[in-house]
């Protein structure tokens, strides 16, 4: 194989298998012609990959000349990838002031309407996580009993081992949370201080000690395990689920009742990020600098609006499918 | 009518610069490349050109033809024509309006 093929053949992998399926011989022609014209170009690279990376999410490639039914099942498991990002960033907003709040109460009411709002929008993200999952469940458990479930038991065990790993190990962290070891200014009860520790715990990851090193060798090593492997369970879990929804095939039924709580969803997604402007706004800090705004916080935000940008997207391209 | 080329987005121009392409007859991705360069003084990448590619397939605007060997060449469909010939008459309808402000506020240059 020619230095030129592997090339190729590289850039390839950034797309899905079924991409390649479709595309992949004809691809690979224009690459070799490309690469024979620019030996070496990193504009070529990062349009692959931000090309690549789409295709994975279902926002190109083969996923537009599937059926529709397939197209909308495709850009659902879209939805799921982008909401759970959302979530996973919002909680870890959330989980900061929560906390704090278990200190002292916010000195401003912005910041306190805003911890109040987030705290609701979590709990309705939650609710409709599970209204979301029940008949996802059911469709899977119908066809292992009928035996159609072929292709569903690696995703869906991929899935259950995330889950697992991200429950268990944010239990245990969890148990162990410094918290507010009895301090008699703590204890003022937004919310049960094990939520708010168990949401800590499973944001351990989003933190800016990744920029720190030197702090981060500080930590106890079984900790730092932890905020390594904890992201990589939850893309585990993440992109089992999502797999699972597009081989699945879900009837129109099942897909419309989903968009449904999709569109509440991204309902909802708007709402927590106007309160987490709101706190923003409110400008943070609070008795005893509690509420203390950081550059993550900014760095969070932001992925939270990217994440419900694609939602939103995902939503509306899997409504538009169905209408076809 | 809702203008087909109008949902892409992004894609838009890609698209646009394909479907004229096209217009003059089937040809694989490199061949576009290499028109749409010399027509447009454009380079599509690899990546973008397949995005486009696979939305206006999806769309039926192109359908791609059988091949003996690996590259596939692709070809306008009617709805495809159609949709181009609204999209250009809408760029027109910017263009004609543009250069005829231009023209009396700044003289014909």
């Amino acid at each position: 194989m020619s230095r030129a093929e592997q090339r190729a053949r590289r850039l390839l992998r950034w797309y899905p298998r079924a991409w390649r399926e479709r595309y992949g011989d004809e691809f690979f022609e224009l690459l070799l012609a490309d690469i024979a014209e620019r030996p070496r170009s990193w504009s070529r690279t990062f349009d692959i990959a931000r090309s690549g990376a789409a295709a994975r999410l279902g926002f190109s490639g083969a996923v537009h000349a599937l059926p529709s039914r397939e197209r909308a099942g495709a850009r659902l498991a879209a939805f799921v990838a982008a909401g759970s990002a959302f979530v996973l960033f919002g909680m870890a907003i959330w989980a900061q002031l929560a906390i704090g709040w278990q200190w002292s109460r916010p000195s401003t009411p912005a910041t306190s309407a805003a911890i109040v709002a987030m705290s609701c929008l979590l709990a309705s993200f939650a609710s409709l996580a599970v209204l979301g999952v029940v008949p996802v469940l059911w469709t899977i458990a119908r066809r292992l009993v009928t035996r159609r479930g072929h292709g569903l038991a690696a995703p869906f065990t991929v899935f259950l081992a995330g889950t697992a790993v991200s429950v268990l190990g944010a239990r245990h962290f969890a148990a162990g949370w410094p918290g507010t070891g009895g301090h008699p200014w703590a204890q003022q009860h937004l919310l049960p201080g094990h939520a708010a520790a168990l949401a800590w715990a499973e944001t351990l990851s989003v933190t800016a000690y990744w920029a720190h090193p030197g702090a981060l060798l500080g930590f106890p090593a079984d900790e730092l395990l932890w905020m390594a492997a904890s992201p990589v369970a939850l893309v585990a879990a993440v992109a089992g689920g999502a797999r699972a929804i597009r081989r699945l095939e879900l009837s129109p039924r099942v897909l419309r009742f989903e968009l449904a709580l999709a569109r509440l969803a991204c309902a909802g997604m708007v709402a927590f990020v106007a309160a987490a402007c709101c706190w923003i706004a409110a400008g943070g800090t609070g008795p005893r600098n509690l509420f203390h705004i950081g550059a993550i916080d900014f760095a969070a935000v932001g992925a939270m609006v990217a994440a419900l940008l694609v939602a939103r997207r995902a939503g509306a391209d899997a409504r538009a499918a169905l209408a076809q | 009518m809702t203008e087909p080329l109008g949902t892409f987005g992004r894609f838009a121009g890609p698209a646009t610069l394909i479907l004229s392409s096209l217009a003059e007859g089937a040809k694989h991705g490199w061949a576009l490349t290499k028109d749409v360069e010399a027509f447009a003084g454009v380079r599509l990448a690899p990546g973008t050109l397949y995005e486009a590619l696979s939305r206006l397939e999806g769309l039926g605007l192109i359908e791609a033809l059988p091949s003996d060997d690996r590259r596939r060449p692709y070809r306008l469909t009617a709805a495809g024509a159609e949709a181009l010939r609204a999209h250009l008459a809408r760029e027109r309808q910017v263009v004609d309006v543009g250069l005829s402000r231009l023209a009396a506020k700044w003289g014909t240059g």
